[in-house]
This record gives C-alpha cells, structure tokens and sequence, in this order.
C-alpha cells in the first residue's frame, strides 16, 4: 500500500502547487502582453506554424481527393446564378402584386387552424379518458373488481373469466328495490342499446344482487327479462355476494339470516361500474348521468381500446 | 300477517308474502305501487299533512284524512316500500327546503359529481 499512498500524496501536493504556480505564470504573460509581445511570441509562433500546417495538410488531402469536384461545383454555381435570381424576382414581383394576402392563403390558414383546433381538441379529450382509464388500471392488484363466483340468471356458474374480452358494466341491485334500481336498470337498457348500436356487441350488462337470500336465478330471470333480454342476473351464496361487494367496493347491508317471506330493504350503493375486456376497472357512471351522456363515456372508452374485442354474441 | 287489519294477501291488489314483500315485484307490480303512491301523496299535500310515519300525531292524521288512499298505498306496495316512500317523502321535503334556503342566501347549488369527469 505504501507506493499507492505516496502516489495519491504526490498527486494532492502537485495540486496543491499547480495554482500557486499557475498565479505568476498568468500574471507574468499578461505583464508581458502589456509591456510587449516579444517574450510570448516564441511560443505563440510555434503553435500556430504548427496549426498552420495541419490545416495546410488537411486541404491538402482534401484538394488530392475531389480536386476536380470543388472546380465544377464553382462553375455550376456561377453559372446558376443568374437564372434562379431571375426566377424569384419574377416571383416576388407575381407575389408584390396581389399583396401579401391572397383567398388561397386565407384559406389555407384558416383551414390549418380549425384543423388544428378539432385535432388538439379531440386528442385533449381522448388523453383525459386515457389518463382516467389508466389511473383506475390497478398496478398488480386492481383496486375496484376482481376474481368472482357465482351463479348467472339460468343457473349457470358466472366468474370474471366470463367477462374477459368485453367491456362490462356492472351494477349492484336487488329485485324487491322500490324505486332507484328499476329506473336505473331501465337507463342501463337505454345505455346497453346506444351502446351496441355505436360498437356492436361489445357491451356486457351484469346486475349482481345484493340480495342472494330472496334474488334466486329463477327470480332475478323474471325480472330482468322486464328490462333487456341481454342483462345477465348474477347471484350467489351469501359469503360469495358478499366478497364480490367488497371486491367492488360496493356496500350493502343484506341482513344474513332472514325468515321466509320477510320484508326488508337493501341499502346498497348505485353506480354502474365499467370494466375494461381484461377485468380492470375502467370509470364508475354515477346516478347524474343521462342513459345518453353514460353510452357517450362507454363507447368513447371502448373507441380507445386498442386490443381485440370479442365481437361474438355472448351466451 | 297482521300488523294492519287489511293487510297482506287481500282479494284485490298485489300478492305479497305472508311477511308483506311482493310475491314478485314486477314493473306492473310496481307502476300499481307508484299509483297507490302518488294518490295517497296527493292527498296528504291537499290535507297540508307532510309526516305520515314518524310521528303519532302525523299517522292519526293522515288516517283520518287519507284513510281510503293509505288502504290502497298498503294493499299495492311493499310494507317495507310503504314504509320507505313515507320516509322518502319528508326527507325531499327536507331537502327541497334545504336547497331553497341555500339559494336564497345566494348560495350555489353543484350536484356531486365523480372527480374523475368533468365535462358532460
């Protein structure tokens, strides 16, 4: 270790000399500059002889190459000259002329700015819905949605394997709902046919109940045919609604033992929760929305996906 | 059965269960129930009567003044329905008066609206 140690001891102390040297040096060759060149000439002459001749030994090699081609550059230039200086001073004047403005150029800037306008209006509007659709893609574990069990309108097991490759908008009811949820599916009706008639079949309506103890498949069938053919009534075991409630975020408050024939409301939350075809959750469309400003939102968002879409008609 | 004389699985009306539920609340089921509804309403806003469930004074009233409509408000809803639309009706009220007083004091009224949006 000790010739290292010396070397980085030597280096710090040739440092630390280096400006106490380099002080007088500058301020002798500026008191030489002043008083006279003479004592810097020397050294100054020898560097630019020096760069003299590389510079010299440069053109050299470049005349020894394209000696011939700088001449017939020269000779097209020169003899160029004329006619394109004629050329544009016939344009200026054709120009001068009419002045500067003319109805083409009025058009065209006209045009440009209004096609500029719609063009940072309409990527303004489609990097929002990028933007929400992307601030709702959960990183690893999504925050509104995932995996679910249960049992569709016709008995069938129902999973959120079913709704890969579509849009889905989910919505929390129950059947025996007195007012909010009957109008509010009737809208998802509206907003399922606005929907499919501006993608095409894209579009999958789920109505998950909150209320498994009463909504059966044969009972959610019967209902639901009253508002579209194609919702599909999702229902399950009580411990099943109940994770798919929280895997939506959504509350409700289904008491869990209840006798036959009881009575009771559902208190439950209302919105309509669009999914993207991967199952992320994509925008919740709240009660303030009219069945055609929620079917523009949908089919804006479906417009922006860029993958494969299952266009089949779902079974 | 029973809380009320006329109560469930009367001839005419919507068949409920023995616990007062629609058997099936379908749209006919409801729009029958809206109907029974708004005419009991009415009744209530021509009586000057706001409260029909929360207290003793305001169900003695509306029974001697609406008595006919409330049979017919049971006999085609829900008792669970019956019971929330009379609640409903003054918690609007409520919320009708509250409105009108924040506008008066000039005050703005913004309907919640999702962050995430907006425009439309």
């Amino acid at each position: 270790m000790p010739p290292s140690c010396n070397c980085i001891a030597g280096a710090f102390s040739s440092l630390r000399a280096a400006p106490a040297l380099r002080t007088p040096l500058r301020n002798s060759a500026r008191r030489t500059f002043a008083s006279t060149h003479s004592s810097a000439s020397p050294v100054l002459s020898r560097i630019i002889a020096a760069r003299n001749t590389s510079y010299q030994l440069g053109i050299r090699g470049q005349k020894g190459d394209a000696a011939g081609s700088s001449q017939v550059q020269i000779k097209a230039f020169s003899s160029s000259t004329p006619r394109s200086a004629l050329k544009t001073i016939e344009q200026v004047r054709a120009r001068n002329k009419g002045g500067p403005f003319n109805i083409t150029a009025a058009i065209l800037f006209v045009g440009t700015a209004a096609g500029l306008w719609v063009y940072f209006t309409y990527e303004k509007e489609r990097m929002a819905r990028k933007r929400i659709a992307e601030q709702t893609k959960g990183i690893g574990k999504p925050k509104v949605g995932g995996p679910f069990d249960l049992v569709d309108h016709n008995g069938n097991r129902f999973t959120n394997e079913d709704m890969v490759g579509k849009y889905a908008l989910v919505y929390f009811g129950f059947t025996h709902c007195p007012d909010i949820c009957p109008d509010e599916l009737d809208k998802m009706a509206l907003m399922h046919d606005k929907v499919t008639e501006k993608c095409g079949p894209v579009l999958l309506p789920l109505m998950i109940s909150c209320d498994p103890a009463r909504d059966n498949p044969a009972v959610l069938k019967e209902y639901l045919k009253e508002f579209h053919p194609d919702i599909i009534g999702l229902t399950g075991s009580h411990e099943n609604v109940k994770d798919v409630c929280k895997a939506y975020r959504v509350y409700f408050s289904t008491p869990k033992d209840v006798k036959e024939g009881q009575d009771y409301l559902v208190d439950h939350s209302i919105y309509f929760y669009l999914m993207d075809p991967e199952g992320d959750f994509v925008e919740a469309i709240g009660r303030n929305f009219t069945a055609d400003q929620a079917a523009k939102v949908i089919s804006d968002h479906i417009q922006d996906w860029e993958k494969p879409l299952k266009k089949d008609r779902w079974t | 059965m029973g809380w009320l004389p006329w109560g469930s699985s009367g001839d005419d009306g919507v068949k409920k269960t023995t616990g007062g539920a629609f058997e099936s609340p379908s749209r006919s089921n409801r729009a029958k129930c809206y109907e029974a509804r708004d005419a009991f309403f009415e009744c209530l806003d021509q009586n000057n009567i706001l409260d029909s469930v929360h207290t003793k004074d305001g169900i003695a009233k509306s029974k001697r003044a609406c008595g006919q409509q409330n049979e017919v408000f049971e006999k085609n809803c829900a008792h669970s329905w019956v019971d929330y639309f009379k609640k409903q009706r003054v918690v609007n009220y409520q919320k009708e008066q509250t409105i009108k007083k924040i506008e008066a004091e000039g005050g703005e009224i913004v309907a919640p609206q999702l962050p995430t949006r907006g425009s439309s």
